[in-house]
């Protein structure tokens, strides 16, 4: 799958399911601040990578993910 | 289809937790058992009598792959199922003096009357914080808050059961989901069968034991959405004995 069908099925779930607006998902935007999660929210993009992807992401694939740039490329390596 | 596990649930206070939830809930019951089918069968049918649907799930509560089995074998086959309630009754007593007491005794204690609670729980607490509400009521015992003299292995299972029950209420309660412990004293049941009750009902200012039905009420309530506002509580059931 290529990195920019990554990033918009990314933003599309992200709008869908956590109430972003479109235009905040830029690459370098703050995941946790940009989607204002918590750390119980985590289970919920946890389940929505593996529903769109079919990967399986645990807490410490999230170390040093602090961007969303940082988020699309945790899923390239993952599904790539 | 919201359902309701109670582990243990084949015997004693675990099967009065599901009566009581067959008569005063509508959840499917979801009755766990370890090594007496029979039993579980029976309390099946009780279930059912009591106006409400259930099924036997078998698994050891201290074998966390066995656990993961029998639970995901479950959940795949009931997909449109959220299992909303998790009684964590299960539970063994193997007593004795400390000093006197073999690994195996500690271990086997701690194993399921502690483990048992992680590895039932942590396997379905992704899905009840999906589900965004749910009830964990975790059984202890006055030994856990009180300690009893020749249970070390069981006051220590408990004790720490009191800890993760007001670690995870506090992880959990922005989701809806509440988790309670309830303590009992001296209850009728197969693990006091051998006590002398006339000599330690003196002990209890009730004057009596328990009775199984009443500890399920208590459950039942807490289960209830009437509970709503109640967690990391630890409510003690013991006919005055220890406060």
């Amino acid at each position: 799958m290529d990195k920019n069908t990554i990033i918009t099925k990314v933003n599309d779930f992200l709008v869908d399911e956590f109430e972003a607006e479109l235009d905040e998902l830029t690459p370098e935007a703050n995941l946790k601040e940009t989607l204002e999660l918590d750390s119980l929210d985590y289970v919920d993009l946890v389940v929505a990578v593996e529903s769109e992807f079919g990967v399986k992401l645990a807490a410490e694939d999230f170390v040093g993910v602090e961007t969303l740039e940082n988020f699309y490329n945790l899923i390239d390596k993952k599904v790539n | 289809m919201k359902t309701a596990l109670v582990t243990g649930g084949s015997r004693g206070i675990g099967r009065a937790i599901c009566i009581k939830l067959a008569e005063e809930s509508d959840y499917h019951i979801l009755i766990n058992y370890h090594s007496n089918k029979s039993a579980a069968i029976e309390t099946l049918k009780l279930v059912k009598e009591h106006g409400n649907t259930g099924e036997i799930i078998q698994f050891d509560v201290a074998n966390s792959e066995s656990v993961k089995t029998n639970l995901d074998i479950w959940l795949d086959t009931n997909k449109d199922s959220v299992i909303e309630v998790i009684v964590n009754n299960a539970g063994i007593t193997k007593d004795g003096l400390f000093m006197w007491m073999p690994k195996a005794d500690w271990d086997a204690v701690i194993n399921t009357s502690l483990s048992g609670f992680f590895n039932v729980t942590n396997h379905l607490m992704q899905k009840m914080l999906r589900n965004r509400y749910g009830r964990i009521v975790n059984m202890v015992s006055v030994s856990g808050v009180k300690g009893t003299a020749g249970q070390t292995n069981y006051s220590a299972a408990k004790g720490a059961i009191v800890a993760a029950t007001k670690a995870l209420a506090q992880e959990v309660a922005k989701r809806k989901i509440t988790v309670n412990a309830v303590a009992p004293g001296f209850i009728k049941s197969d693990m006091t069968a051998a006590l002398d009750e006339k000599e330690l009902k003196k002990l209890i200012p009730i004057n009596r034991f328990g009775e199984a039905e009443e500890v399920a009420n208590l459950v039942s309530f807490l289960v209830s959405k009437k509970a709503a506002y109640i967690t990391g509580e630890i409510i003690n059931i013991n006919g005055g004995i220890y406060s």
